[in-house]
């Protein structure tokens, strides 16, 4: 065997950071985002005001099987963008800013991996996203007389992979953008184009039909549009989960191949 | 297979480095024996971050090898960064978290860090365990990234300006803790603009310019490169007659600096200047004898001072 110093053998052992400091680093991040109070407004404040805003209208619109126009179209949606702005506009000006300060640089040089980095973060904005879509379906519930989805289970397997696939286009920005100013620019952007060809601002009839086609695919309108199924007890169409399952693998392909640390 | 031993801890060979049009490391050699305090000194832009970047794995150079304990520091790093602590300059840590808190969270990157109250002592911020790391003074952040950078026992040790921002006590003290580092074996790579803690701590120092290496040397060694062994200051009521001081054997060098005489020299050099100037009837006052330090041997060997104000690239 080959040796270097004493005691230390050219072949020490591969040793990579174990659960236990995977927990200690998620813990630090929460602590970090729960001591940021100014952060906590968009994903939890947000969506109860888009709700408040819509709700009172949409409520007494009958849609089918007892379910209103709250429950199919506004709930989704504003489901959708809570998780949407958590993942593509919040997460990444974090990173950003880790990047900026050289946070992630000082990390670079201990044995936590990049991987480690990330999936704390995304840990974390999940986390965030549950609190904001629990707020705004506690207040839609109790205030507004909203009915859950038909198939509960299909409404939270379409969230959680609406969750993964606007987190991986949030990685992209991370990957992508040069200053964390940038990182927000690029993520607004994102958020409002993602949006408003998937349904944000009103129904895709306005926009022209490749648009309009394009916008069901992509991951905000094929969210909105699975989760508004899962509340009728609809099956939710193929399009959708494959818009949503091939954004998880390109955009986290991508984030993984340009994620940088300074 | 055979059993090379190899007492190096730090071998770079032909380093080069260059980003855009700029070369910031142009062919930097160095091998750093285990145990040993290694300076690298250096004016700004002259290549000394971005060398221990190079050894840090933190970039890949574009020509030459870099070897830290025998590994790859690029090909290797996940096995390295268990050996290795690195302190970056102007790296900032999770602003919201607690000393304590920063400390735990390094540490468990570590199959074997030391423990956490040791390390907060270490660096006396036992007072701070609870401030938040935004809430710290520069010297106490400073402090808390030299801890974290030792969390893990490493081997060898790389510290990019050390005390830098620290006030006197504080430098003393991280002093004291380097000079127990070496006690312990471990290698310390210390990147510094402060010549008085290379000239003190260092076993041997390279001294960088534009990217290379164009002194390398124990710090009394360097000293002596500077051309004179010290130099006597003084101001003079008349003017000294030309030629006086420089027919002196002891004199290499005569120079005016403001309203100052200085001349440089060697061997008893005071003695024959007094004399001289007496014989000459002519009074100095402000006498001053200084011995040369690194900053002349800078000063000889690039042509410039050492700028020691701000730190950088």
């Amino acid at each position: 065997m080959k040796r270097v110093l004493d005691g230390v053998p050219a072949t020490t052992a591969v040793h990579r950071p174990g659960p236990r400091s995977w927990g200690v680093l998620l813990v630090s991040e929460l602590k970090m985002v729960a001591r940021d109070t100014a952060g906590l407004i968009v994903p939890v404040v947000l969506p109860m005001l888009i709700l408040v805003m819509n709700a009172s209208g949409a409520g007494g619109q009958a849609v089918a099987g007892g379910r209103t126009a709250l429950d199919v179209y506004v709930l989704p949606l504003v489901f959708t963008m809570v998780v949407a702005m958590t993942g593509i506009v919040n997460m990444p000006s974090f990173l950003a800013y880790y990047r900026r300060t050289g946070i992630l640089r000082r990390l670079a040089v201990t044995p936590a991996s990049p991987a480690m980095v990330l999936v704390a973060q995304v840990a974390v904005g999940v986390l965030q996203t549950a609190v904001g879509v629990a707020a705004a379906w506690l207040l839609a519930t109790l205030a507004f007389g909203a009915r859950p989805p038909a198939d509960a289970g299909a409404a939270l397997g379409v969230l959680v992979l609406t969750t993964a696939a606007m987190y991986a286009v949030g990685m992209v920005v991370a990957a992508l953008a040069p200053t964390p100013n940038s990182a927000v620019a690029i993520g607004l952007v994102l958020f409002f184009a993602l949006g408003a060809l998937g349904g944000m601002f009103g129904g895709q009839d306005g926009l022209p039909d490749v648009l309009a086609t394009a916008g069901e695919w992509l991951p905000f309108g094929a969210a909105a549009e699975a989760l508004s199924l899962t509340w009728l007890g609809h099956p939710v169409e193929p399009a959708h989960l494959i818009g949503l399952g091939s954004t998880v693998l390109a955009c986290g392909g991508v984030a993984a191949v340009f994620f940088r640390w300074e | 297979m055979p059993e090379t031993v190899s007492s190096l801890a730090v071998e770079a060979d032909g380093l080069h480095k260059r980003y855009g049009a700029t070369i910031a490391v142009d062919g930097i050699s160095l091998s750093v024996p285990a145990g040993e305090i290694f300076g690298l000194l250096g004016r700004n832009g002259a290549g000394k971050t971005t060398t221990v970047e190079l050894i840090a794995g933190l970039g890949r150079p574009d020509r030459g090898t870099v070897r830290v304990l025998g590994l790859d520091p690029w090909r290797d790093r996940v096995r390295l960064r268990q050996l290795l602590g690195v302190q970056l300059q102007d790296a900032q840590l999770h602003a919201a978290l607690t000393v304590v808190e920063l400390v735990r969270l390094y540490r468990s990157f570590y199959r074997s860090p030391r423990e956490t109250d040791e390390l907060i002592e270490s660096v006396g911020l036992a007072g701070s365990r609870h401030v938040r790391f935004d809430k710290l003074s520069g010297g106490e952040q400073q402090r808390l990234s030299i801890a974290l950078a030792l969390a893990g026992r490493p081997r060898v040790v790389i510290l990019d300006e050390l005390t830098t921002g620290l006030d006197p006590e504080a430098r003393r003290q991280m002093w004291s803790t380097l000079e127990s580092l070496r006690e312990s074996g471990v290698t310390v790579l210390l990147v510094s603009h402060a010549m008085e803690e290379v000239e003190r701590l260092c076993d041997r120092v390279a001294l960088l310019d534009a990217g290379k290496v164009v002194a390398l040397d124990s710090p009394a060694g360097l000293v002596r490169r500077a051309g004179f062994a010290q130099r006597v200051r003084f101001r003079a009521a008349e003017p000294v007659p030309g030629g006086l001081l420089e027919r002196l054997d002891e004199v290499d060098r005569v120079r005016s600096d403001g309203g100052e005489v200085v001349v440089e020299g060697h061997g008893d050099l005071l003695q024959a200047v007094s004399v001289a100037l007496v014989r000459a009837g002519v009074v100095a006052t402000g006498t001053r004898v200084e011995r040369a330090t690194l900053d002349d041997a800078f000063l000889a060997l690039t042509g410039r001072p050492l700028d020691r104000e701000e730190a950088g690239r």
